[in-house]
C-alpha cells in the first residue's frame, strides 16, 4: 500500500501530472502578461501545450561530434531533480510529503541539478555557441548562486530549523516574523530570476549573441523535455520562496491552502514576468558585479538582521 | 581560455540580412573581427544600364526595403540635374515630407531593434507598435507601406490633400509624447543604458578617416548633413537642427536618433503647414541628354551618392549607387575590437544596416478559390476579429 | 567660397596636375588627372581640406575605363576626380594609405571591371562570391552574363 502511495505522490500529485500541468499554466501565465505588458495579445492558454507536443513529434538531431548518450540522458536528469525537489516542498498544508531535518539544502541543490545539465548539455554539443553558452551558465552560477542561498538562511536562521516544513510552521505561528525578511525575499526573487536564465539575466541563452546557448543542438523531444523542466524548475522556485518568505498555506484547511499556493506562486510568477518587462538583458560581467558588489552584502546585511531579531526578541 | 574564431552569420539571430562576420575572441572579449559581404548582390547598377529611366526609378526603389524613397529621390534628382529640369515647390515638398515620414519609421524601426538586441524586447514592441502609425500614413499617401512608388521624373505621382494633412499632423502629435518617453526610457533605464554606454566606441578622428556618415558620424560629434550642407528638395526653405552627440559610443548614436525623431515631427509640421500651390510634375523628355550628374541624400542610414550617366538614349550609361551602410562598414571593424561578444549585435545593429521589409498583400485560400485581400480589408479583419475576443486594437 | 573662388583655389593647390575643372553647379567639381599622379593629387586633396572618399566609380568607356574618384569636404562640397585608364592594362594605385576608409570601394572596382588596385589592403573579396569564376568582370559594357552552366557555390 506504502508503494502505491508513493508512486501516486511521485506520478500524479503533487509530482509529475500535476506539476507539468501547473508548470505550463505558469508558463502560460507569464508569457500572457509579458505580451499584455508590451501591449501584444500574448498566447491563449493552451499554447504551452501545444509547443510541447509539436516539439516531441519534431525530429531529434544529434550532433556526430557529440556524445549521444549524454545527449540523451541528461534533460532527463534535469527533469528528474525539479520533480524530486517538489515533493520536499509544503503544499496544501504546513508539512511536505517527504521532509526531514535540513531538507532546504537538499531542495536547493536539486535545483541546482538542472544548471548543470545545462552547462554539461552545452559542453558535449561541441558546437562554438553551446560551449559559449555554457561557459556562461557555469559563470553565472556563480554569481546568483551565493545571494540565494544566503537570503534562504535568514528565515532558516530565525526559525532555528533546516527544515522547510518545520520553517513553514515556525513562521505560521508567528507570522508577523515574516516582515522581517523583506529584504531577503527581494534578493531571493532577483536570484531566482538569474536561475531560471530570465530577462535581465538570459545571458546563457541570449538569442541575439549565441543563438540559444546550452541549447543550440538540441531539437525534438530532448529540447522539450528541457523545456519542461525549465517550467517545472519556474513552479519549484516559486513555490520554495512563497514557503519560505510568504508562510505558505498559513496553515489553513488543506482547500484554502492549495488555494493559497496557486495564488502565491501566481503572484510570484507575475513578479518575475514584471521584472523581464522592465529591464534589458545585461553582460555577463555586469551581472557578476551586480550580484557581488550588491546582492550578496545586502543579502548579508538580512542574515545580520536576522541574528539581531533572534537575539533580543526570541 | 584560448583564442576562438566563431562565425557570426550569414545567418544568425542578430542579423536581420546575410552578411557574415568572423571573430575572434579570447573568453568573451573580441579581438579581430573580419567582415565578408556581398550575399546581397544582386547587380543593380547593371540592370539599371539596360533599363529606361522611368523603370530604374521603380528598380532603385527596391535597392532597399526602408530606404526605398531615399534611393529613388536620389537618383529622380541626379537624372533631373541633367535633363535640367526644375520641379514645383508643392512636388519638392511632397517629396521631403515623404522623406521624413521615412526618416522618422526607419529611426523607430531602428529603436525596436536596438531593444531586441539588448534583449529588451519590450522596447521592440513599443517602439514597433508606433512605427505602425506611420507605415499608416504612408500607405494613406502613397498607397504603400515600404516601397512608395511616389517619384517619378519631374515630379511626384499622388497628391497630398488637406484631409492627409490633418491625418499627419495628428500622428505627429500623439508621436511626440511617445518619443518624449523613448528618451526618457533610454537615459533612465539603468539596464538598457548600461547596456549601450561605452560599447563600440568610435573616435571623432577614426570616424572621419574611415569615412563613416549619417547618425554614426554625428554621434561621434561630426556635424555633417546632407539636409543641411548640400540642401536638395525642400530641405533649404525649412528651419532644422542637425543633432551631434559627443557621447561616441553606441548610446551616443541612440541619441542621435531619438533626437532626430523629434526634429523630424517639426520639420513635418512645418513642411504640411506651409506647403505651397503648384503642379504636381513637368514634363521630362524620354531621351535624357547626354551628360553625367551626381546627387546626394540624407537617408535615415546616412549619405546616399548616386552618380548617374546619360549618353542621350533612354537608358542610362551608368549608374553608380553608394548606399551609406557601406561606408559605415569600414568602421565597424574599429568598433568592434576589444569589445564583448555580448556587444556584437548592438554594435553591428547601431549602424543600422539596411533590413528589408515583406510585402503585405494576402491571399486567402476559401472553398471556392482564392481570394485577394487588399490592406484595408485586412485591418479591418484583423481588428473585428480581435474585438470579437474582446480586444478593442482600433485606437492603438 | 564662390564657386570661381574655389576652382581659383583649387588650381593654385594643384598647380597643373589636374586639368579641365568645370563646376557644373553648387558643391561640384569635375576635374581630370593621370594615373601617375593620382596618388600625389589625393595627397594635396586631403591637405586642401577632403576629409573623406565618398564613393569610387568604375566605368567601362569602350577602348579606356575611367575611374572617378568622390571626394568630400566638411562643407557639401564634392569634387569628383576622374582617372582615364586603358582597357588592355587596367591599373590604379591605392589611394588607401590616404583614405583608409576607401578599401571596400577599391575591392569593387577589382571584382566588377576588373580593374587592379596597386596596394589596397588584402582582405575577404567584395562584393561578388568567393567562387566567383576568374576573368568575368560584370560591369564591363561586352559582359552578358555567365554561361549558364556556371556554377557559382555560396560561400561559407
Amino acid at each position: 500500500m506504502e508503494i502505491v502511495w508513493t508512486l501516486l505522490y511521485m506520478l500524479v500529485f503533487p509530482g509529475f501530472l500535476f506539476l507539468t500541468t501547473y508548470g505550463m499554466i505558469c508558463e502560460w501565465v507569464d508569457r500572457k502578461l509579458y505580451a499584455r505588458f508590451q501591449s501584444r495579445l500574448g498566447p491563449p492558454w493552451f499554447q504551452p501545450e501545444a509547443d510541447f507536443i509539436k516539439l516531441l513529434s519534431k525530429e531529434e538531431i544529434i550532433p556526430e561530434a557529440a556524445n549521444p548518450v549524454m545527449f540523451r540522458l541528461l534533460p532527463l536528469f534535469a527533469l528528474a531533480s525539479v520533480l524530486t525537489a517538489f515533493l520536499y516542498l509544503p503544499i496544501w498544508n504546513t508539512a511536505a510529503i517527504y521532509s526531514f531535518s535540513g531538507d532546504l539544502i537538499v531542495v536547493f541543490y536539486l535545483l541546482t541539478i538542472p544548471t548543470l545539465t545545462f552547462f554539461l548539455a552545452g559542453w558535449h554539443s561541441t558546437s562554438l555557441f553551446a560551449t559559449l553558452g555554457s561557459v556562461r551558465n557555469v559563470t553565472q552560477l556563480f554569481a546568483y548562486e551565493v545571494p540565494l542561498l544566503i537570503s534562504l538562511l535568514g528565515p532558516a536562521l530565525l526559525s532555528g530549523s533546516w527544515s522547510l516544513s518545520e520553517m513553514n510552521q515556525f513562521f505560521v505561528e508567528r507570522p508577523i516574523l515574516l516582515l522581517v525578511n523583506i529584504i531577503g525575499f527581494f534578493v531571493a526573487l532577483i536570484a531566482v530570476q538569474g536561475k531560471l536564465e530570465r530577462v535581465p539575466f538570459d545571458i546563457p541563452e541570449a538569442e541575439t549573441e549565441i543563438v540559444a546557448g546550452s541549447f543550440t543542438e538540441f531539437s525534438g523531444k530532448l529540447l522539450g523535455i528541457f523545456r519542461l523542466a525549465i517550467d517545472l524548475e519556474l513552479v519549484v522556485a516559486a513555490t520554495l520562496i512563497s514557503v519560505v518568505f510568504l508562510g505558505g498555506s498559513f496553515g489553513l484547511h488543506p482547500v484554502l491552502g492549495f488555494i493559497l499556493f496557486i495564488v502565491k506562486t501566481l503572484l510570484i510568477v507575475a513578479i518575475l514576468a514584471l521584472f523581464r518587462t522592465v529591464m534589458a538583458r545585461i553582460r555577463i560581467e555586469q551581472m557578476m558585479k551586480f550580484c557581488w558588489r550588491y546582492l550578496a552584502p545586502i543579502s548579508l546585511f538580512q542574515l545580520l538582521i536576522n541574528i539581531l531579531v533572534k537575539a533580543w526578541f526570541l | 581560455m584560448s583564442e576562438i574564431k566563431i562565425p557570426i552569420g550569414p545567418q544568425h539571430p542578430a542579423l536581420k540580412e546575410p552578411e557574415s562576420f568572423s571573430l575572434t575572441l579570447e573568453g568573451e572579449r573580441i579581438i579581430d573581427a573580419e567582415v565578408k559581404l556581398g550575399y546581397n548582390h544582386r547587380g543593380i547598377e547593371k540592370a539599371c544600364e539596360s533599363r529606361n529611366y522611368i523603370q530604374d526609378i521603380y528598380l532603385i526603389e527596391r535597392i532597399c526595403g526602408i530606404c526605398s524613397h531615399s534611393h529613388s529621390t536620389c537618383f529622380v534628382q541626379a537624372v533631373e540635374e541633367i535633363a535640367g529640369v526644375e520641379i514645383s515647390a508643392r512636388a519638392q515638398f511632397i517629396r521631403t515630407i515623404v522623406a521624413e515620414l521615412e526618416r522618422i519609421h526607419s529611426h523607430l524601426l531602428w529603436l525596436g531593434v536596438a531593444g531586441h538586441e539588448v534583449g529588451f524586447d519590450t522596447l521592440f514592441m513599443y517602439a514597433w507598435r508606433d512605427r505602425e502609425a506611420v507605415l499608416d500614413i504612408l500607405a494613406l499617401i502613397s498607397g504603400n507601406r515600404v516601397n512608395y512608388g511616389i517619384n517619378t521624373l519631374g515630379g511626384v505621382r499622388r497628391d497630398i490633400d488637406k484631409e492627409q494633412s490633418r491625418k499627419i499632423l495628428e500622428i505627429i502629435k500623439q508621436l511626440t509624447e511617445r518619443t518624449e518617453y523613448y528618451i526618457k526610457v533610454a537615459t533612465n533605464e539603468p539596464t538598457f543604458s548600461g547596456r549601450l554606454s561605452g560599447v563600440g566606441k568610435l573616435s571623432t578622428e577614426k570616424a572621419k578617416e574611415l569615412g563613416a556618415v549619417g547618425p554614426t558620424a554625428r554621434a561621434s560629434s561630426i556635424e555633417r548633413d546632407v539636409r543641411r550642407d548640400d540642401p536638395y528638395g525642400a530641405y533649404a526653405q525649412i528651419p532644422f537642427k542637425v543633432i551631434t552627440d559627443n557621447h561616441a559610443d553606441v548610446l551616443g548614436r541612440t541619441i542621435v536618433r531619438v533626437f532626430e525623431l523629434l526634429e523630424s515631427y517639426k520639420m513635418l509640421k512645418y513642411l504640411v503647414q506651409n506647403m505651397p500651390e503648384g503642379a504636381l510634375t513637368v514634363k521630362v523628355p524620354r531621351r535624357i541628354p547626354a551628360g553625367e550628374a551626381i546627387s546626394r541624400y540624407e537617408a535615415p542610414r546616412g549619405e546616399d551618392i548616386h552618380y548617374v550617366r546619360a549618353n542621350g538614349t533612354e537608358m542610362p550609361e551608368r549608374v553608380k549607387v553608394r548606399a551609406p551602410t557601406l561606408a559605415n562598414l569600414a568602421a565597424i571593424r574599429e568598433m568592434l575590437r576589444g569589445g564583448f561578444l555580448a556587444d556584437f549585435p548592438i554594435v553591428i545593429a547601431a549602424i543600422d544596416p539596411c533590413f528589408s521589409c515583406t510585402d503585405r498583400a494576402i491571399q486567402l485560400v476559401k472553398d471556392n478559390g482564392a481570394e485577394t485581400v487588399d490592406w484595408r480589408q485586412l485591418r479591418d479583419y484583423s481588428i473585428d476579429w480581435h474585438k470579437k475576443r474582446g480586444i478593442d486594437l482600433s485606437r492603438i | 567660397m564662390a564657386n570661381e573662388e574655389i576652382i581659383k583655389s583649387l588650381e593654385a593647390k594643384l598647380a597643373g596636375a589636374v586639368y579641365n575643372i568645370i563646376s557644373p553647379r553648387e558643391r561640384r567639381i569635375f576635374a581630370e588627372t593621370t594615373v601617375q599622379k593620382l596618388v600625389e593629387v589625393t595627397r594635396l586633396l586631403k591637405e586642401w581640406g577632403m576629409i573623406n572618399v565618398g564613393a569610387v566609380t568604375g566605368m567601362d568607356g569602350g577602348d579606356k575605363f575611367e575611374v572617378m574618384y568622390h571626394f568630400n569636404d566638411a562643407r557639401g562640397l564634392l569634387l569628383n576626380l576622374k582617372v582615364f585608364i586603358p582597357r588592355e592594362d587596367p591599373k590604379v594605385p591605392s589611394v588607401v594609405s590616404i583614405f583608409p576608409g576607401a578599401f571596400l570601394y577599391e575591392y569593387e572596382l577589382m571584382d566588377l571591371l576588373g580593374i587592379k588596385v596597386e596596394g589596397t589592403p588584402p582582405g575577404r573579396r567584395y562584393p561578388l562570391p568567393d567562387s566567383w569564376p576568374e576573368g568575368q568582370y560584370p560591369l564591363r559594357k561586352d559582359w552578358k552574363g555567365l554561361a549558364t552552366e556556371t556554377e557559382v557555390k555560396i560561400d561559407e
